[in-house]
């Protein structure tokens, strides 16, 4: 019975499915995204779960999208999402809809490979899937999806990351077996699980209850106490299991199996051998089965086909839908496994692939490349698996092209197997030396270096490779990119050595070499380097990227060398040289280096943000908006952050974000505009873009994680939470280089800041430990800094002043004004009011603190205000008032002193009603801080005034409030306070 | 319904377990919380071989924590991030373990199932750990950490030199926490013996961990392979599950 395959009730799931539809929809606030992946053990019901949930949220208006993933792991790049538009495309009836589906898949089809594409393709991706979802919300469903294809789950992050400007929910099914090991997925779901937007559901068995629910339900009647104790006993809860068990137990063959296998293994003797011929022709298939295919390869005509489908589908080994046929579940393919011989099964394979020669289907050539092999025959697997390698390579697929091209080797050296009819194939011809390199260029771009070097070596050694300068300068070019510096610069100079090579190929090799000294810290090296790389492109027509690159290589090192005016000389010569006569990309290459160059080791920001701003504009007109345009404008959107122009910065960071950038650029950008909403103090807005860098650093790139640490530690204090602080540095601290001087003095002052405010305003206790830790790392860091590069060693002790003043509060709870000073005056030299503006509210603090020089302490409270209000930067500007409250200074000239604002960790509201109009403002403030619970002596310590006056004014309230404990005053001015 | 996992003390556990630290402060902070718990245990509280293998790892992992402060090793993003993987590894056996899921590594398993006795000598039982988690557990967390560092497992490279450097820490750690085993009986005896000993359980961890790199390599090379992949995952358990098995038998006892 064909109908009765689905008719089993979901039992014991009702919960998860309200939750899931809550988490993907209900929950989910306009524009933003979701996502929730369901593990568990294979047969507890995932594949159910995702489509009744499905099911309810198409019902609840969103369009899903439903795709599963392949567990041929040399599939094509974004496979699930092109058969998921596919399958909407069958169903859909909405002309509008149907026509969006079609563009995108056609993205698809028209795709050329290019610079930046897999980024630009994300970018028309996620345009397509808005048009497509035609303002719903937009659900992606995906099965299986321990078998993603890489592309699809970078796509993935960077949609839930909101970088496609969609909103979109994802709900995916893995297969909890597979995460164990060094599965990719495992990783990507740890970082992902600590966002709010993404939950980890483990689906668990059904308990003793909902098993024997669904068995009942199965059976027709609940079962007798000693078959339930059974049922429980070998399902172990496992739906699948008991379902396919009572459904035995229900036929009469109870008894029989004891395991799942068993059942199986039973089914598949019973079926007639037309059905037989079926089940095993779809194991040997990649599924989904067309139908038209299955009728090839099976050669039944129609009706007898339909016949033992149904036969098949009855004995529930299969299972059919609109796209094709499926087994009903891993085991039956596990079953079927031992069942055939090894020639039958090669016979199903040929026939697989003569069918899909003369006829396309999905995933074509990785298809036939599939089945030729196992039938066989490498020689004609070869060219589908280059066909595939060249395909996946068009989509930008590096990963999955490579898989390819190394299967191609292997197929080249596989000799051929003999011929049913006794005959020899013909032997496989192909060009070795080409796959090689296409291997090898491959396994570079998807960052497998030493596989990448180990197939150069092949190739040096076949003696139609190329020539050995050329195979120099690429193996330097792998060993940089595998971060192997000494070896790489080891190859650079034989090419400068060796004598087949031409003078073009010197001079990119010494402008790379030259790079990489620099990376290297090597500065004079690389200087003279540069020099001569500038020199050998001087003598070559057509050299300009070398000369892009050796100019900018050689403007760092004289600016860390100590000679900005030289350096930067170069550098705009180098621009002129690309303008004159240079491709696109040298242009924008010599406009970036020019830009960083200014605003980082010279530290001339207003002119560095003028050149980035320039440059995003000229590379704009020539085309190369997306990656150019985006990387400067983050330049100018970080100087200007510095130079205190955050409105300005606000709109230029969301320019660059329109082009919807995807990985280390999109990165930058967030961490640009998290830095802004730190500064405005809109906790939600940071949150948000510190959720979606974690979600890009999901899928790599770890070395961004130190900015993302420090921001959240940023956040962390304004919000009072200083253990949260504390833990981000200590994170940033046992994660970056020693020799990451800057980053260091960064975190160092981010955890002395979070430590004597923590102290400060008791929100939680000092950890002495940490102190010691961070007291150590500002040592190593004056030592390190005094032996680092001009340009570093001016950031890093800007820093310093601040960590010695932060060091000052703490040693002796009222800071260092003296130390204070010198930290604003450090950078106000540097030009960052931010940071100068916050060293004068402490300089104030500590001036009040100490009852001294009170008029200083007034100006320069007036000043910080001033500053932090042009900025917009809320908690600053509040932090400032509430000393300025305390100390009663009044920061408007004319006007007087607002009434204290609230203590901010401790948020009680201000007093208003009846029993305490009787108190003076100043009485109020010192009443608030007894209910608080604080000793004159902290009292005064907080108002600046002395503990003999806190002691005066507590008995003018008792007096007022005919009270004579601090508790009943307490009492009463916590029942007048205002909710 | 049978009585908890983790008897008196399973909610604690499965509560510790539900968080996933993040970063090598937070593991030393869950070992900790973990040491506490193990030792509370019944029926051998104490004596608890898991807990004398949380114990070495505790120390070990704290004294990596310190190396991260005091600037001890190249790589400091790369030793954090593993070390981070390998712990993971550890709280998901326990996990697995807890819900008496049949994906619990064997490797571990031999060493969990002893917690309700009998009694196993204290440095067989972390020995069985350590196997465990080296043998077992150390070439994923590799594999995992190089991943998503976007590097590989290359010798002689500043990630090797760092892996090579914990090494230093076990011949350092153990020692000191051999001693700590150890009753008068067996003081005396070592005393006799002089460092013989700690040369030699120092060597197995070192030459354990060299076997631990290289199965890392392996299996990189066939990580995109499913199949290969869990091929090499139930070679690794199997082999480490017999190690375990004979540490715990009265032969292990020998080692003490």
């Amino acid at each position: 019975m064909a109908s009765d395959v689905d008719t089993a009730p979901l039992v014991g799931r009702a919960d998860t499915v309200g939750a899931l539809r809550s988490a993907l929809l209900d929950d989910v606030a306009p524009g933003q995204t979701a996502a929730v992946f369901l593990t568990g053990e294979s047969g507890v019901g995932k594949t159910r779960l995702l489509t009744e949930v499905g099911e309810r949220l198409r019902d609840a208006g969103a369009l899903v999208l439903t795709g599963v993933c392949l567990d041929i792991g040399d599939a094509s790049p974004l496979h699930p999402l092109r058969q998921a538009l596919r399958r909407l495309d069958a169903d859909l009836t909405e002309a509008r809809t149907s026509s969006a589906v079609r563009g995108l898949l056609q993205v698809f089809d028209e795709e050329t490979p290019g610079p930046d594409g897999a980024g630009a393709l994300l970018e028309r991706v996620s345009r397509g899937l808005h048009l497509v979802a035609g303002g719903r919300p937009l659900v992606l469903v995906l099965d299986d999806l321990q078998w993603v294809d890489r592309s699809t789950r970078q796509l993935l992050l960077y949609l839930l990351a909101g970088l496609g400007d969609l909103q979109l929910s994802v709900l995916a099914a893995i297969r909890a077996e597979s995460l164990q090991g060094a599965h990719p997925l495992r990783r990507v779901l740890t970082e992902l699980r600590r966002l709010r937007s993404v939950r980890v559901v483990d689906l668990a068995p059904l308990d003793r209850a909902d098993t024997d629910e669904l068995a009942a339900a199965v059976v027709g009647a609940p079962l007798a106490p000693e078959a339930a104790d059974q049922m429980w006993r070998r399902s172990g809860g496992n739906p699948f299991v008991v379902e396919e068990l009572a459904r035995d137990l229900r036929d009469g063959h109870d008894g029989l199996s004891d395991t799942l296998r068993e059942v199986f293994l039973a089914r598949v003797d019973a079926l007639p051998q037309p059905a037989h011929a079926v089940v095993h022709a779809v194991a040997a298939g990649v599924e989904p089965v067309e139908h038209w295919l299955l009728a090839q390869v099976v050669r039944l005509p129609e009706d007898q086909l339909i016949e033992a489908v149904r036969e098949a589908v009855a004995h529930r080994l299969l299972v059919g839908a609109d796209d094709g046929y499926r087994l009903r579940h891993r085991l039956v393919a596990e079953v079927l496994a031992h069942e055939l011989l090894p020639a039958e099964r090669a016979a199903l394979h040929r026939r697989y692939a003569e069918t899909l020669t003369s006829a396309t289907a999905e995933l074509h050539q990785a298809r036939l490349a599939h089945h030729w092999r196992l039938a066989g025959e490498p020689a004609r697997a070869l060219p589908a698996a280059m066909a595939a390698a060249r395909e996946a390579e068009r989509l930008h697929g590096y990963a999955e092209a490579h898989r390819h091209w190394s299967a191609a080797l292997s197929l080249a050296s596989t000799p051929p197997a003999v011929l049913p009819d006794g005959g020899r194939p013909e032997p496989v011809e192909v060009d070795r030396a080409e796959l090689l390199t296409h291997a090898a260029e491959s396994a570079h771009h998807c960052g497998e270096h030493a596989r990448a070097l180990a197939l150069l070596e092949e190739l040096a050694a076949d003696p139609a490779g190329p020539p050995t300068c050329a195979l120099h300068i690429r193996r330097a070019r792998y060993l940089a990119a595998a971060g192997r510096s000494a070896p790489a610069e080891a190859e650079y100079r034989r090419v400068l050595a060796a004598d087949d090579c031409t003078p073009r190929e010197r001079a990119t090799a010494a402008a790379h070499l030259a790079e990489l000294l620099l990376h290297l810290g090597r500065y004079a090296e690389a200087g003279d380097q540069a020099r001569e790389a500038l020199r050998l492109a001087a003598e070559v027509e057509g050299t300009a990227s070398e000369v892009v690159l050796a100019s900018a290589a050689l403007g760092f090192s004289e600016a860390y060398l100590e000679d900005p005016d030289a350096g930067l000389a170069v550098m705009r010569r180098a621009l002129d040289t690309a303008e004159r006569s240079g491709r696109p990309e040298d242009v924008a290459c010599a406009y970036l280096h020019l830009a960083e160059l200014l605003t980082g080791p010279l530290n001339i920001l207003e002119e560095g943000v003028v050149v980035a701003r320039r440059g995003a504009e000229r590379v704009a007109e020539l085309g190369l908006g997306r990656t150019w345009e985006t990387r400067l404008l983050a330049i100018a959107t970080n100087g200007l952050f510095r130079v205190g122009q955050w409105a300005e910065a606000e709109k230029v960071v969301a320019a660059a974000l329109r082009h919807r950038p995807s990985g280390a650029d999109a990165v930058e950008l967030l961490l640009a505009r998290c830095r802004l909403s730190v500064g405005y103090g809109d906790v939600e807005a940071s949150d948000r873009d510190l959720e979606a860098v974690a979600t890009v650093l999901a899928g790599g790139g770890a070395r961004h994680v130190l900015p993302m640490l420090i921001l959240r530690a940023g956040l962390a204090m304004w919000q009072g939470r200083h253990d949260l602080a504390r833990q981000a540095v200590q994170r940033g601290l046992t994660e970056s280089r020693s020799d990451d001087v800057i980053v260091l003095a960064t975190l160092a002052w981010h955890g002395l800041r979070a430590e004597a405010e923590a102290s400060a305003s008791r929100t939680v206790e000092v950890d002495p430990n940490a102190v010691r830790r961070l007291r150590e790392v500002v040592d190593r860091v004056a030592a390190k800094s005094g032996k680092a590069g001009a340009p570093v060693r001016y950031v890093a002790d800007a820093f310093l002043a601040l960590c010695a003043a932060e060091l000052s509060r703490l040693d002796d709870g009222r800071g260092d004004p003296e130390l204070w000073a010198r930290a604003a005056t450090e950078w106000d030299r540097r030009n960052h009011p931010y940071p100068a503006a916050y060293s004068r509210l402490r300089q104030a603090e500590a001036l009040l603190a100490r009852r001294s020089r009170v008029a200083t302490a007034g100006k320069l409270l007036r000043q910080a205000h001033r500053t932090a209000q042009s900025l917009g930067a809320v908690p600053l500007s509040e932090e400032i008032r509430t000393l300025a409250g305390r100390a009663r200074v009044a920061l408007d000239e004319g006007t007087t002193a607002r009434p204290a604002p609230r203590p901010r960790a401790a948020e009680p509201a201000a007093p208003t009603v009846d029993e305490l109009v009787v108190l003076t403002a100043r009485e109020r403030e010192v009443l608030a801080a007894v209910a608080e619970g604080l000793t004159n002596r902290e009292i005064g310590q907080r108002l600046f005034i002395s503990e003999r006056t806190i002691g005066v004014h507590v008995s003018h309230i008792f007096d007022k409030l005919q009270v004579r404990t601090r508790v009943q005053a307490s009492a009463i001015f916590l029942r007048n306070r205002a909710e | 319904m049978t009585e908890p996992v983790w008897g008196p003390v399973h909610q604690d556990i499965v509560g510790l377990l539900a968080d996933h630290p993040a970063d090598v402060p937070a593991v030393v902070d869950h070992l900790t919380k973990l040491q506490d718990l193990l030792v509370r245990l019944p029926p051998l509280e104490e004596s608890c071989p898991l807990a004398d293998f949380n114990k070495l790892y505790l120390v070990i992992t704290s004294t990596v924590l310190d190396g991260l402060y005091d600037d001890r090793f190249t790589d400091p993003a790369f030793l954090a991030r593993l070390d981070v993987e390998f712990a993971a590894r550890y709280f998901d056996a326990l996990r697995f373990w807890t819900d008496s899921h049949p994906s619990t590594p064997k490797a571990w398993s031999c060493l969990f199932q002893r917690m309700r006795g009998p009694d196993a000598r204290p440095l067989p039982s972390a020995a069985a750990g350590v196997n465990a988690h080296i043998n077992y557990d150390l070439p994923f967390a590799l594999v995992t950490t190089f991943d998503s560092l976007e590097s590989e497992p290359v010798d002689a490279s500043d990630q090797h030199h760092d892996y090579l450097e914990i090494n230093k820490i076990f011949a350092e750690r153990i020692p000191e926490l051999r001693r700590g085993y150890l009753d008068h009986w067996q003081l005396m005896i070592d005393m006799v013996n002089g460092d013989i000993d700690d040369w030699y359980q120092g060597e197995l961890v070192e030459y354990t961990r060299n076997v631990a790199w290289r199965n890392a390599q392996k299996i990189w090379r066939c990580r995109h392979d499913p199949e290969a992949r869990e091929c090499e995952r139930m070679r690794l358990d199997d082999n480490a599950a017999l190690l375990g098995r004979l540490l715990l038998s009265p032969l292990g006892a020998f080692l003490q």
